[in-house]
């Protein structure tokens, strides 16, 4: 009976461990990318309003305000949360820029236009807008790994 | 709540170096753009059309022979009538025909796009500054 109860609470404790492994592995890589992503597109923020331009969502002037605001709170976000400082907010904000960033990408999917999706400046120049996409999706699924530890 | 506050102070703390960078960055965008002419379109704007664009260049047979927009054919006023049939062989209808000539200033771009359109051919576009913009987007 004892030793039972010895191997259900090691058990527990095993994947207790494997879930805090698969977290810390979900906000390096959530944030780390952040980072980049931020770093890229503050190195040139004349890219980035080319980028948003192509999106046909903003006026030219609010395009350079977000080209030169969104950088640095990615960047900032993705810092919050590799390091563990204000990580609830930071991955609020994240959330909240992935979301937008994938409705941006399906609408512009939807209406055919054919974009780099400027999401890491001239590191990554992708065509098409199915792969950023995909991408986005798979950090919505990290954030939301993260987003179970604040249930 | 908590995600809230913290969020809004990650917000706050990005103001001061994006404000940094608005005034100081060399790389930072321009506020204003030069308006467009009627007709013009911008590179970014016909880049985001993608392949169903056909791209007509009105430049010289030796400045096309140089260098080139990938694609784009030879249509100058000079040789209109041997060079327009074969653009009518090779351009389908669905196709956005966008005319360039050497740099902004340049008024032969205009001047082959208002003769496509006399000859039946639309929608046409005069692709603002011209190879120059290419080069330089390139």
């Amino acid at each position: 009976m004892e030793s039972a109860q010895v191997t259900k609470v090691s058990r527990t404790g095993a994947r207790l461990q494997y879930v805090k492994i698969g977290r810390f592995l979900a906000r390096l890589l959530l944030g780390g990318l952040f980072v980049f992503a931020g770093a890229t597109k503050i190195y040139d923020p004349a890219l980035f309003a080319t980028e948003l331009e192509r999106y046909q969502l903003l006026p030219w002037k609010a395009g350079v305000a977000a080209s030169i605001y969104l950088p640095w709170v990615e960047f900032f976000a993705g810092l919050c949360l590799l390091v563990n400082r204000l990580e609830r907010g930071a991955l609020l904000l994240i959330t909240l820029l992935l979301i937008v960033f994938t409705f941006a990408l399906a609408g512009a999917l939807a209406r055919g236009l054919s974009i780099d999706c400027g999401c890491f400046g001239h590191t990554i120049m992708s065509t098409g807008t199915i792969v950023p996409l995909l991408r986005n999706l798979v950090m919505l699924l990290l954030a939301g790994i993260l987003w179970m530890e604040y249930r | 709540m908590k995600s809230v506050r913290q969020a809004v102070l990650i917000l706050l703390a990005a103001l001061v170096p994006a404000g940094l960078t608005a005034v100081v960055h060399p790389r930072r965008p321009p506020w204003s753009r030069e308006k467009l002419s009627p007709g013009e379109e911008r590179l970014t704007t016909v880049l985001a059309w993608g392949s169903n664009v056909f791209w007509v260049d009105a430049r010289s047979q030796q400045e096309y022979d140089a260098e080139h927009v990938p694609g784009a054919i030879l249509l100058n006023l000079e040789e209109w009538n041997s060079l327009f049939p074969r653009f009518l062989d090779q351009w389908s209808p669905e196709q956005k025909v966008v005319v360039y000539c050497s740099s902004a200033s340049c008024e032969m771009s205009h001047e082959v796009a208002v003769r496509l359109e006399k000859s039946g051919v639309s929608p046409v576009y005069v692709l603002k500054g011209g190879w120059e913009e290419w080069k330089a987007h390139k």
